[in-house]
């Protein structure tokens, strides 16, 4: 596990966005995880804007690391991710997503580390389980979720000024925290480079399905052995999904998007499109209810927590 | 649930820190970090360190008030980070402290997170008062190294210049036992605070340190401090040569001070020939006691207060009519009375005599002006 600074923290308007929203709706305090990538920049100025200035904007490609926040998940307490001393929930070991560090927010205190806050992040920054590679770097350099982002409020409630934040990188080898600038990223032609290393985080998930139709020569693989009936089982449980969605409307016939029968087709295409939008509205109202259903749990629970508090 | 109201599992925690602290720890501001502001979850303590005082915000979570609270030290302390986690090689006994196993029912539990945070504290800022590149303070933090409960600071700052603060606290007795009846709450002790400036190398001799003797504020109605002078600090002295000079003279003028109560209270027990019983003295340090007295039909109280001088000093008196009140219904009083005929050599029944003399006249004036003030209102 490496320990080199990171130049800067970017992170998308949307999420901060989100990140402040969800921060200023919440009840209390909150917490959470922060997911993302750490790159090594190769000073990427390529634009297709004209007007940018000189591409030699020079800092020294060799040591240049840009941590982005993709996303976070986020609680209102601290209590599900971290002990009250500040050690690490083991169930966090198996995450799936690169956590790059966590944030925490909390109303009216001060711009500075807790106890807990600094604990929790020498800890995840300390746990060699969490350590992940830096993306495009010659060398094969790892870092370890290192990022605290705090967010608080000012101690009056003002109209304007309603947040502050601060982001800080944990350096094992100093035991300190290093303040790091935020950098929103937004659209324009200075963030070109960040729009160039975009990946998604969440990709499509693989289904292993064979184009039927078009190609003819599959074979019926009788079972030879276990292994392949049970690729076989999952293949035809994956094209039962495909179908399902596809209703019929199968590869083969997307030959008839073109000649006579276009005109036709259309229709029927856009028949399709319009059960799908149907069927996208349906799952929407399914989560609409399930997030009810799951607030209206949480509202319980903070009635059960007031109880035992001896609050009602 | 109440409009601004601690939760009552905080507030017991709160409550049993306050009333069982061994050393007085104050709320500076309490606060809610709730989006609807009606639980108060957040406070400051004041707490004493090295004759001054830290603030630490404990942060707790109304939401939650089963779970542990959390602290943010002050802003020069940024550095200070107690309970590191010792990551994946460290096993949970290491790392055990107050708050790894944190019972919210247990009101004790608060006072002792303070206390252990305190002790550690301490401790850091004797490890950085140690780092100081200083010799003369070297030297200083070696020689008094055997001494008990020193508790030092560094303080610095970019507008401020480098100074170690060091707290000794002075006279390993506690002055509590030699007085009969005492009712302190907290043990009263006297530090003497030593200001060392942070040398530059090269630069001049190393000047001498600012010195101050400060007491635990009960200790007033003993002995008071600003009346003791300090001993000059001599050129290329160290602590641990003044120390033991200056505790040999404030130990035999603690003693003068604790003989001085049994001559204050002769003189009071010498009053009631005269006065009557008193309505209220103070039997432990007999420094006030109050009397009702009349004469005709005019009834008033005596207020004598004495003060640590005495007899050298006479007690200063002051009259309260028991008839005549303000326009705000406050009781008449006279002015501080202390120009009346005294010598510290008499007997304490001829001072007793010779007050009583005096009041016979004076409590005529005071009723002439007692039914001036009453005429004025009507």
């Amino acid at each position: 596990m490496d320990d080199i600074p990171i130049q800067k923290i970017q992170i998308s308007g949307p999420t901060l966005a989100s990140l402040l929203q969800r921060f200023s709706s919440s009840p209390g305090d909150l917490q959470g995880l922060l997911f993302g990538h750490i790159t090594h920049s190769t000073s990427s100025t390529l634009s297709d804007d004209t007007t940018t200035t000189t591409p030699s904007t020079s800092t020294n490609p060799s040591s240049t690391l840009i941590a982005t926040i993709t996303s976070f998940i986020s609680t209102p307490s601290s209590s599900s991710f971290f002990f009250p001393s500040g050690n690490l929930n083991p169930s966090l070991h198996d995450l799936s997503s690169t956590l790059i560090g966590w944030f925490s927010g909390r109303r009216r205190t001060p711009l500075r580390l807790s106890l807990r806050e600094s604990s929790i992040t020498s800890s995840l920054s300390s746990n060699i389980q969490f350590s992940f590679p830096v993306q495009n770097s010659s060398q094969t350099l790892t870092l370890s979720p290192c990022l605290f982002l705090l967010l608080t409020t000012p101690f009056q409630d003002q109209v304007i000024h309603t947040h502050e934040y601060k982001a800080f990188q944990f350096r094992i080898s100093t035991d300190s925290f290093e303040p790091k600038t935020l950098d929103v990223v937004n659209i324009g032609p200075a963030f070109g480079g960040h729009y160039g290393n975009f990946s998604p985080n969440s990709p499509f998930p693989m289904m292993a399905c064979e184009v039927r139709g078009l190609n003819a020569m599959v074979e019926d693989g009788r079972g030879e052995n276990d292994e392949n009936l049970r690729r076989m089982k999952s293949f035809s449980k994956d094209q039962k999904e495909l179908d399902l969605v596809a209703e019929g409307f199968e590869i083969g016939r997307l030959s008839q998007l073109m000649g006579p029968e276009a005109s036709n087709y259309m229709a029927e295409l856009e028949d399709l499109y319009n059960k799908m939008l149907a069927k996208l509205d349906g799952l929407a109202r399914l989560v609409e209810k399930s997030s009810a259903r799951v607030v209206e749990q949480e509202n319980h629970n903070m009635k059960l927590r007031c109880k035992v508090a001896g609050l009602e | 649930m109440a409009v601004d109201s601690i939760p009552p599992l905080i507030g017991t925690q709160l409550n049993y820190l306050l009333s069982h602290s061994p050393s007085a720890i104050k709320v500076e501001q309490i606060w809610s970090g709730s989006k609807k502001p009606s639980l108060l979850d957040r406070f400051t303590l004041v707490i004493p360190f090295c004759l001054d005082y830290i603030k630490w915000d404990v942060i707790y979570n109304a939401m939650y008030p089963l779970a542990a609270p959390d602290i943010i030290f002050g802003p020069e302390d940024v550095s200070f980070r107690p309970f590191p986690m010792l990551g994946e090689q460290g096993d949970s006994k290491s790392a055990k402290n107050s708050l790894s196993d944190w019972n919210p029912k247990d009101p004790t539990r608060l006072l002792s997170l303070i206390l252990e945070l305190r002790e550690l504290y301490m401790a850091y800022q004797r490890k950085r008062v140690g780092d100081v590149d200083d010799d003369r303070l070297k030297f200083e933090i070696s020689t008094i190294f055997s001494r008990e409960g020193i508790e030092m600071h560094m303080s610095s700052g970019v507008d401020k210049t480098e100074e170690v603060k060091f707290a000794v606290p002075l006279l390993d007795m506690d002055i509590s036992k030699m007085i009969i009846g005492c009712s302190w709450r907290h043990q009263q002790k006297i530090y003497l605070q030593v200001i060392f400036p942070v040398g530059r190398k090269y630069s001049a001799p190393p000047s001498a340190p600012r010195l101050k003797l400060v007491s635990s504020p009960d200790l007033k109605a003993l002995f008071s401090i600003e009346d003791f002078r300090l001993p000059p600090w001599l050129d290329g002295m160290c602590m641990a040569e003044y120390l033991p000079s200056l505790e040999e003279m404030l130990e035999s003028q603690i003693r003068d001070a604790v003989s001085s109560i049994e001559v204050r209270r002769k003189f009071i027990m010498a009053l009631p020939p005269h006065f009557g019983r008193p309505v209220e003295a103070d039997p432990v340090f007999c420094r006030k006691a109050t009397f009702l007295a009349a004469s005709g039909v005019f009834i008033f109280l005596v207020h004598f207060s004495l003060p640590l001088q005495f007899p050298k000093q006479r007690p200063v008196l002051m009259l309260q009519s028991s008839q005549h009140f303000s326009s705000h219904g406050a009781p008449i009083k006279s002015s501080l009375l202390n120009e009346y005929p005294w010598s510290p050599r008499w007997e304490a029944s001829e001072m007793a005599e010779r007050i009583f003399n005096f009041l016979v006249e004076e409590c005529l004036s005071f009723k002439k002006y007692c039914n001036e003030n009453i005429v004025q209102q009507r």
